[in-house]
């Protein structure tokens, strides 16, 4: 029974964790969360810019 | 060929009143920018321990913000006419609902002193609109490592901004100072100086420190400035007690830049990240700058040259989610 109830429990916990992590992110009024999130994007974004942009636009389509 | 841009408003920052918007300059009729610090795999340099002159204080972020695409609104043509090698003039007509529509004039003078193989001084530029408002600088190498520049701005008939600065570049450091709209009567005005100093081939480091001075009221602003170059990146960051700006260049290849920005208003009361890219296909004479930011602002610019034409077709558009709000802009460059 205390089984049932842990696997019942998670999906909503993962839910309500999800809501929460939503409503830190999209909340604009604390100026320290606003500069929390964007340090964090500031550093995906120089993530992405240095792992993610080797590759040749202009290189030819693969002969199939 | 000239690309006329609206100035993008920073948030709050008191340093953003320090630097009054000039007149853009042609390519090749600027000041000449030195080049960037050695670093591994640059060209060799006479002695190994000589540290390189680490360039003026505001490139320290521009490699990144040139990324960034400069939104344009409603219809703009742009007329250029060189009318001898020293001397070119612009004409250029802007309609637009959200800016000031109008006709602005604008002359170029380049003098003889010849510096490098595209760099010349004096540089005296100008441009005055329908309503009598003027923008001027006149920019000139005084000494083989001095540099002045005084700008002008009035509007109508009243002056906005005076401002003279003069920079002088060292065998490993540049220092600058700057007076900006001094008035000995009203006793106010504001000096700016800066000093970056080249401590490896790759790293500078460096101040800035603002002072400003009104009837009754003084204030002054410091900031700390480091800068990292690597072989195709830029990693800039500028603290100081009142905001933060940090920027990040990367050089994909030949025809991809990529660039990150993050800037905080005034005391830290709000920031955002900004993303773009710029994508050169020289084979389709054409450029592409896309930008998103952390306010739900979506842009991009596709500026094309019309060969063999001396044409050049800039389209631009700009949304902004939050507010709902859409812009879109139109450009034709002559010349």
């Amino acid at each position: 029974m205390s089984g049932s109830n842990v696997k019942g429990s998670f999906p909503s916990r993962v839910s309500a964790w999800i809501s929460s992590t939503y409503r830190f992110a999209t909340d604009r009024n604390d100026f320290r969360r606003n500069l929390l999130v964007n340090l964090g994007l500031f550093a995906a974004g120089v993530w992405v810019a240095r792992n993610l942009s080797d590759f040749d636009l202009m290189s030819p389509q693969p002969v199939t | 060929m000239v690309f006329l841009s609206s100035a993008s408003p920073r948030m709050g920052s008191v340093l953003a009143a320090s630097a009054a918007p000039a007149p853009p300059l042609p390519p090749g009729f600027g000041l000449p920018p030195l080049p960037p610090p050695a670093t591994g795999s640059g060209p060799q340099r006479e002695a190994k321990n000589v540290l390189p002159n680490p360039g003026a204080f505001e490139q320290c972020h521009q490699k990144c913000k040139e990324v960034f695409p400069t939104q344009v609104n409603g219809v703009r043509l742009v007329l250029n006419k060189a009318l001898s090698k020293h001397f070119q003039v612009n004409h250029s007509l802007q309609l637009s609902s959200t800016e000031d529509s109008g006709y602005r004039f604008g002359t170029v003078f380049v003098g003889s002193g010849q510096a490098g193989p595209a760099e010349f001084y004096p540089v005296l530029v100008g441009d005055v609109d329908s309503s009598g408002s003027l923008n001027a600088q006149v920019i000139h190498r005084v000494t083989d490592r001095i540099r002045s520049k005084v700008v002008f701005q009035t509007h109508q008939q009243t002056f906005v901004t005076w401002k003279a600065d003069t920079e002088f570049r060292g065998e490993d450091f540049t220092a600058a100072v700057a007076f900006t709209n001094p008035d000995v009567l009203d006793d106010s005005g504001m000096v700016i100086t800066h000093y970056l100093q080249s401590v490896t081939p790759a790293l500078a480091m460096g101040g800035h420190l603002v002072y400003r001075r009104r009837p009754g009221d003084e204030a002054s602003f410091l900031s700390l400035v480091g800068r990292y170059t690597g072989s195709n990146f830029v990693g800039a960051l500028t603290l100081g007690w009142a905001s933060v700006q940090a920027s990040y260049y990367h050089r994909a290849s030949d025809k991809l830049q990529l660039g990150v920005e993050l800037e905080t208003g005034a005391f830290l009361e709000d920031s955002s990240v900004t993303f773009g890219y710029q994508l050169d296909v020289p084979e389709a004479n054409l450029q592409f700058k896309g930008v998103i930011n952390s306010n739900w602002v979506v842009g991009a610019t596709l500026e094309k040259k019309l060969l063999p034409l001396p044409l050049s077709l800039v389209l631009c558009s700009f949304l902004n989610h939050q507010k709902n709000k859409f812009h879109c802009g139109f450009g034709v460059v002559i010349g």
